[in-house]
């Protein structure tokens, strides 16, 4: 299981997984990990792996000589420490100084040293920082596949279209305060969605769908249809899994069909408007993003 | 605690700034040796009396010189605790090891260590000057040992006591520029001044508690020590340790809890 950690700039997010980590010391409350506070774990570097942005390096050391260190205070031996490396693709690079990492190349370290005790659960802060398209490709991958062995994953991220991709229950932050917290295709569930079909049969796809609407047969059923110019037909309140079929029983030609619902991101706004000293920050400058499920582009033909 | 010595000798020794303090406590040792062996003496109105060259007062006053290797030392201690806020590594160390009063413990455990390489290094150059001279035709051999064996011992014991002694102010100040100004100030500024105004005071300040503690077998006392009476050397030696200690544990107490952001 992959949870996001999302909020806007300022939630909170990141000190609220230093507290998780030790680092930083609640005002009030507790933070507790498997139900203990991380100073009171028997062996943290064997339970938990924190990711951190801001983890220093020191500039002189190599990557190899950075683990090394670590790892000895946990007594784990050398044969792990190339273990890691190699696992995050460094073995390359382990005898290189730090001081002449990419910023890519810090953030594959840092993970390499949460890695060290091979711990349950890990904990990441922004991950996907500095990486480049590839790097991020990776790093999904990657998570999903250390969730995928039964492991936690905690992954705090702003980039919610990445964050959609990866994880499968969110917890949103907003404010210093928990808005949502679920699984994130039952927070979208029922969300408006919208399907638009351009098809050289319009006239006659309209009609099906608006018969479909009047008889509300189904979940999903469309809400609203119209026409878009000559050759395209958009209907609200649907989704493709219902138009496909109906477009199939009639025979109907498609050219090409899209959906657009709300997403992760429209849920976000929704959650954290005016809240977070961030505000907005993301809104109006993000790129159009597809939700989870819905960016599927492709036609049903008959 | 074990894991966490040795954790910390691997950061003494993974990066270069522990031998560049190497290299200039070496460089500087021989430098002044030879400075305060050869350089020209004039005669002046305060009528100083110079040591016959190859005498035992001049092997004495050569050698110490490795006095130089206690503020040396000092700064590899501060350097051991300062470094790691300033590259920020202390976010992994205490991920690692989240009780921080042990990291600062195995700090101060690891940094006699470091002292010991100080003053180690010191005591090998000044030997190398000590036989040089002495394979030159200047003095002989035996002289130059029984000077050596009175200044060298407390050199080092003192080295080790100052490694420690900067673990603990840089654990008490963090800021890496702050705590070596503040720790080289405090000999060379402030203790001078408080020797001389309140010496039954400036005789507990570190450098005079080092010159007590180098004492333990030097039956000389070298400068400032000259006027103002100096502790007995275990006290002195207690009170450089006690410096270490006090300053860690306040350190622990107060700086090294705040967050780690």
């Amino acid at each position: 299981m992959v949870t996001g950690f999302l909020g806007p700039n300022g939630a909170g997010k990141t000190t609220t997984l230093r507290m998780l980590l030790g680092l930083v010391a609640p005002t009030s409350g507790r933070a507790l990990v498997h139900g203990v506070a991380y100073h009171d774990l028997p062996d943290p570097t064997r339970t938990v792996g924190g990711v951190l942005e801001a983890s220093g390096f020191h500039p002189a050391r190599t990557a190899r000589n950075h683990l090394r260190v670590i790892a000895t205070v946990s007594g784990i031996g050398n044969q792990r420490v190339d273990e890691v490396l190699e696992l995050v693709g460094l073995s390359g690079d382990a005898d290189r100084k730090v001081g002449g990492f990419s910023l890519g190349m810090r953030q594959r370290l840092e993970l390499a040293r949460a890695l060290l005790g091979d711990p349950p659960v890990l904990i990441l802060d922004e991950p996907a920082n500095g990486l480049d398209p590839q790097g991020i490709a990776w790093m999904r991958g990657f998570l999903r596949w250390y969730a995928g062995q039964g492991r936690v994953v905690l992954v705090s991220s702003h980039l919610l279209a990445e964050a959609a991709q990866t994880v499968d229950r969110v917890i949103i932050l907003a404010g210093g305060r928990l808005v949502a917290d679920g699984r994130l295709d039952e927070l979208l569930r029922g969300a408006r969605t919208s399907v638009r079909v351009r098809t050289p049969d319009a006239a006659r796809l309209a009609r099906v769908l608006e018969e479909a609407a009047a008889s509300a047969a189904g979940e999903h059923a469309p809400t609203s249809v119209r026409l878009e110019g000559p050759d395209v037909v958009v209907a609200e309140g649907t989704t493709p899994e219902v138009v496909g079929p109906l477009m199939a029983r009639d025979g109907i030609v498609v050219y090409e069909m899209t959906s657009s619902g709300e997403s992760l991101e429209q849920l976000f706004f929704e959650l954290t408007e005016g809240m977070g000293s961030g505000g907005h920050a993301m809104g109006p400058l993000s790129v159009p993003t597809t939700a989870p499920g819905s960016g599927r582009n492709g036609g049903s033909v008959p | 605690m074990r894991r966490l010595v040795a954790a910390e000798v691997k950061k003494f020794t993974t990066i270069w700034s522990t031998w560049l303090v190497l290299g200039i406590t070496a460089f500087l040792v021989a430098a002044l040796t030879t400075v305060v062996a050869f350089a020209p003496r004039r005669h002046d109105h305060s009528g100083v009396i110079l040591a016959v060259r190859g005498s035992a007062n001049w092997f004495d006053s050569a050698f110490s010189v490795l006095t130089v290797s206690l503020d040396l030392a000092l700064v590899l201690g501060i350097l051991c605790m300062t470094g790691e806020y300033r590259h920020k590594t202390i976010t992994p160390t205490y991920l690692a090891e989240p009780r921080r009063g042990r990291v600062v413990g195995s700090k101060l455990l690891a940094s006699t260590l470091g002292g010991t390489a100080v003053g180690i290094v010191a005591g090998a150059v000044a030997l190398v000057f000590g036989l040089s001279v002495v394979a030159g035709g200047i003095g002989n051999v035996t002289v130059m040992l029984t000077e050596y064996r009175h200044v060298f011992p407390g050199i080092l014991a003192a080295a080790i006591l100052y490694a420690v002694y900067g673990v603990g102010l840089g654990a008490l100040v963090k800021n890496q520029v702050v705590a070596i100004v503040v720790g080289l100030g405090v000999t060379a500024i402030l203790e001078p001044i408080v020797v001389g105004v309140v010496p039954s005071v400036g005789k507990w300040l570190p450098g005079q508690a080092a010159q007590a503690l180098e004492s333990v077998t030097a039956n000389v006392s070298r400068g400032l020590g000259g006027a103002a009476p100096l502790v007995p050397w275990w006290q002195g030696g207690l009170a450089l340790l006690g410096y270490g200690i006090v300053l860690a544990t306040a350190g622990a107490l107060t700086t090294l809890r705040s967050d780690v952001t």
